[in-house]
């Protein structure tokens, strides 16, 4: 038979959505549904005093509103209540409206009086964690009150034998994913039990918070995905879903809550901003002897995932060097502004722009190439220098601080290796011409992806003698409808074809992490992978049975059941004397004695207009590590869209808050400037082809690394082609005018 | 103005829509995405901005795409819509909608439809354009998946096939 695995099958969930059929959040209609809307504070601090409801709900057409003094008691998240009497940015949910039509709900807002009492505000995240800023919560502006410090080895020790420190500090914006599909909410009661449909990247963890907030059983609640507009890592909130709910509840017919382009933006959650100093340490030979990152991050107003994401931001500058002496700090901090959350990569951009545009001052300081400087220092197979603590036989399934143990793969140096030859690196001789400087640049990267807690699937041989694969993950968009699939069919030994989906509801599903942070093709695939493996032993067992012939004389294959005497059995002849099976498998991915992580090397050419200092990108090479490649043109595509995703966070991207009021001034895709198709460069892929041990058919994670390396990679490529280094991003015309102005003066 | 001042008011219209003719009583308000979508139950077209600036909403109106959240259907009474729905017939693909899902030409999806109206636009008025004029035809169509790589080579797919 021939191998499902490695075959650019078509994406399964495609068809639909190329006929209109994929139904979206959006999409459902339910009789007699309801339009909800909600209103938004206007102020970047205040306490809701009062709420009159009086002439919004004289407004015919109006059914059910909702306010802080009549809410549900209920939590989202730690520190969200269903709706708050203090708002805490500009845009904060204040109160909800379910009317006939959206027209009905808008005028209903607008007649809605809230009394509000501003309490002072702060926008910027270094003045927040200052005494005496304004409180955005109870117990300070800081995070857990202090910053996170991890440090392996000691880097006092380790700048003390460097010949070389370089140090600088470094900003990135917020930045929205402004996933094309905005936030919607539908929910529906009969009864005590509840159904609601939603754009969602894990049903079964909006099922349990959906359950919490609401005080009721879990299995009354029941969450239906369906297609989703992406979100790259958001949109695992549920207070949209609460509200919604809590007004159907109140209404007695369904509501849905479309959020516009605007909210997306703003309540939605985006990429943290950060302000990053970063100092590294090398000997003259530009061996890296210490690496030291301070990171202040903005979660805005509330948590939400940034605990793990001013982690993540650490993880370049603490893993990506053989180094035994780092550190790295990060304050995560309240503001009043919009709030952060996952997106894409979770702070490894942030941490990576930093550390990436040091290492090219490194490696120039110690008169080495960067892709030198890169082979030089690079982490290894044999990971970080140092001893285990971490106990032998635990599973590791973050990333460990410590060295001593070993990468389960590691195929930087071939990423590093293979992308500078295929971009051409070491005989790039630029065509300049008077005012279009072309440069080149690279950068590294490291990420974690992979191993992401228990994982259930399911594998049903069905009554007609067809496979279906049922996972409770959800497909974002990323492939997994496809990729699982073929990791059923593959270990089956059928077709892709034979093998059917369910994915995305949790009522009909087992339960599952959410899609994130890199993990869905290895952990949900080793749970596929397995349920897969069992069933199939159990059908061969079974055939034993039938057919009288002993277990090794046969195979299972595309056309049912084979023996080697040529008696053999089709799979829906089996399935009339089995009827249906089904099989369940759970496992813990990752391993006791590797680290997965994922690698790569990004290298690219721009051209800068130093008249107008806008900057193109014209060629792109992305190599990656990401083990075996299961599908390699939905992998293709899914490192291109992630580098010209970044693209737009390195040159157009960034939410504007007015310092005088909290708002945000550019919630628009004009205005927080996507990148389109005619910005799009020409990209390569190259995969490092390394075949990890220990994921799927030797797969690793790739959703996530491609946006990690872009930043530093173009805007090393500017520094090449023009000799400023663009320190804040994005990096804007105006930005790199002011520089070339700067340094044109320093010359004069 | 805010919405307390406006008062509803309808007329009555006729639309062609993916070849079917329609009689509608339509609030003046009303786009033609929320005609579609709401009234006709034709979900293809997307809401991403309902501002014009996302593309995701793209249906042909007499052969020409435009922005079904910026076009009030009040104004093109008597006139022809093609939606995503009206392409495929009978359970076989467009051209186009093939070269899509042969060349992985989408991600999530959600501005799938707005892309392949595009290019079904494009490919009826040229059925050999060149790099630049699939660029230029596509530049009022976000993904923000950023499947750009994958879409022009589905273009350039449906080009040959066309």
């Amino acid at each position: 038979m021939n191998s499902v695995i490695g075959q650019s099958v078509p994406r399964r969930d495609l068809t639909g959505k190329l006929t209109g059929d994929a139904k979206y959040a959006a999409d459902v209609q339910l009789p007699g549904m309801l339009a909800g809307k909600i209103l938004r504070s206007p102020h970047a601090h205040a306490t809701v005093v009062a709420v009159d409801t009086s002439a919004a709900s004289e407004l015919p057409g109006v059914y059910a509103i909702v306010t802080p003094f009549d809410v549900p008691d209920g939590n989202i998240a730690p520190d969200v209540p269903i709706l708050d009497t203090e708002v805490r940015f500009v845009g904060d949910e204040v109160a909800a409206v379910a009317a006939e039509d959206e027209f009905i709900a808008q005028h209903a807002l607008e007649l809605i009086q809230v009394e509000y009492a501003q309490l002072p505000f702060v926008t910027d995240p270094r003045a927040a964690i200052e005494p005496g800023a304004p409180p955005v919560h109870a117990g300070g502006n800081l995070v857990g009150g202090e910053p996170i410090i991890l440090e392996r080895g000691n880097v006092e020790e380790g700048f003390a034998e460097a010949d070389i420190i370089l140090e600088d500090s470094f900003s990135t914006p917020a930045h929205s994913g402004a996933a094309l599909e905005p936030r919607v909410a539908v929910a529906s009661w009969d009864g005590d039990d509840l159904t609601v449909w939603k754009s969602s990247r894990g049903v079964h963890q909006d099922q349990l918070l959906l359950s919490l907030a609401l005080g009721m059983p879990r299995d009354s609640v029941r969450v239906i995905g369906g297609a989703m507009g992406a979100g790259y890592g958001n949109k695992d909130e549920t207070r949209l879903s609460v509200i919604t709910a809590v007004l159907a509840q109140r209404a007695g017919r369904p509501v849905k809550i479309e959020t516009t382009r605007e909210e997306e933006i703003v309540a939605g959650r985006h990429r943290h901003g950060t302000f990053t100093t970063l100092k590294m340490g090398v000997k003259s030979d530009g061996t890296v002897t210490a690496v030291h990152a301070e990171t202040i991050m903005d979660t805005g107003a509330y948590l939400s995932s940034g605990p793990g994401v001013v982690r993540r931001a650490g993880q370049g500058a603490l893993y990506l060097y053989r180094c035994p002496n780092v550190r790295y700090d990060g304050y995560l901090t309240y503001t009043n502004t919009p709030s952060g959350g996952s997106y894409r990569a979770l702070g490894a951009p942030q941490g990576h722009f930093a550390l990436e545009l040091i290492a090219d001052r490194a490696a120039k300081a110690a008169g080495m190439d960067p892709v030198e400087f890169r082979l030089k220092n690079h982490v290894g197979p044999e990971g970080q220098p140092g001893e285990r603590t971490t106990p032998a036989n635990e599973i590791i399934d973050t990333q460990p601080l410590e060295g001593g143990i070993p990468f389960s793969s590691n195929g930087l140096r071939e990423c590093i290796e293979r992308g500078a030859e295929a971009f051409g690196w070491s005989d790039y001789s630029p065509s300049s011409e008077e005012n279009l400087k072309r440069g080149k640049g690279m950068a590294i990267l490291i990420y974690r992806g992979g191993p992401g807690g228990r994982s259930i699937a399911r594998m049903r041989f069905e009554q007609d003698g067809t496979f279906t694969m049922i996972s409770g993950v959800m497909d974002v968009g990323e492939g997994s409808s496809t990729v699982l699939p073929q990791i059923a069919a593959e270990a089956l030994g059928v077709d892709y074809d034979q093998v059917a989906e369910t994915l995305g509801d949790s009522a009909i599903t087992p339960d599952s992490p959410i899609t994130a942070g890199s993990t869905v093709t290895f952990s949900a695939g080793l749970a596929v992978k397995q349920a897969a493996e069992d069933l199939r032993s159990r059908l061969l067992s079974s055939a034993s049975d039938v057919l009288d012939l002993p277990q090794s004389d046969l195979e299972l294959d595309t056309s049912g059941i084979v023996s080697q005497s040529g008696r053999g059995l089709s799979f829906a002849d089996l399935a009339e004397r089995t009827g249906s099976v089904e099989v369940e498998a759970s496992v813990s991915p990752g391993s006791t004695d590797f680290i997965v992580n994922s690698f790569g090397a990004h290298f690219a050419e721009v051209e800068v207009d130093t008249d107008t200092g806008a900057v193109r990108v014209l060629r792109y090479v992305a190599a990656h590590d990401s083990g075996r490649i299961l599908n390699p043109r939905l992998a293709v595509n899914q490192v291109e869209g992630g580098v010209s995703q970044m693209l737009g966070f390195t040159l157009t991207e960034q939410m504007l808050t007015d310092p005088a009021h909290g708002a945000t001034l550019n919630a628009s895709f004009l205005e927080h400037k996507s990148p389109t198709i005619l910005e799009y460069p020409d990209i390569e892929v190259i995969f490092a082809d390394v075949i990890d041990p220990i994921g799927p058919y030797g797969a690793k994670a790739l959703g996530e690394p491609p946006s990690v390396g872009v930043a530093p990679a173009v805007v090393n490529a500017i520094r090449d082609a023009t000799s400023v280094e663009v320190l804040d991003l994005p990096a804007t015309p105006d930005r790199i005018l002011n520089l070339l102005a700067e340094l044109e003066d320093g010359d004069a | 103005m805010g919405y307390a001042e406006v008062t509803p008011y309808t007329l009555d219209i006729t639309l062609e829509v993916n070849g079917q003719s329609h009689d509608l009583e339509v609030d003046t308000r009303w786009t033609l995405l929320h005609v579609l979508r709401g009234e006709l139950g034709l979900t293809g077209a997307k809401r991403g901005c309902d501002r014009g600036e996302c593309g995701a909403c793209t249906v042909l109106l007499d052969d020409l795409p435009v922005n079904a959240c910026m076009t009030l259907v009040a104004t093109i009474s008597g006139r022809r819509v093609r939606t995503v729905e009206g392409l495929s017939s009978l359970g076989s693909l467009h051209p186009v909608q093939q070269a899509f899902l042969d060349n992985d030409g989408g991600q999530c999806g959600f501005c799938t439809p707005g892309f392949v109206m595009s290019t079904t636009s494009l490919l009826e008025k040229n059925s050999s354009p060149s790099d630049d004029e699939i660029r230029s035809a596509l530049a009022g169509n976000i993904c923000r998946c950023n499947a750009y790589g994958r879409i022009i080579e589905s273009v350039r797919s449906a080009r040959r096939a066309e």
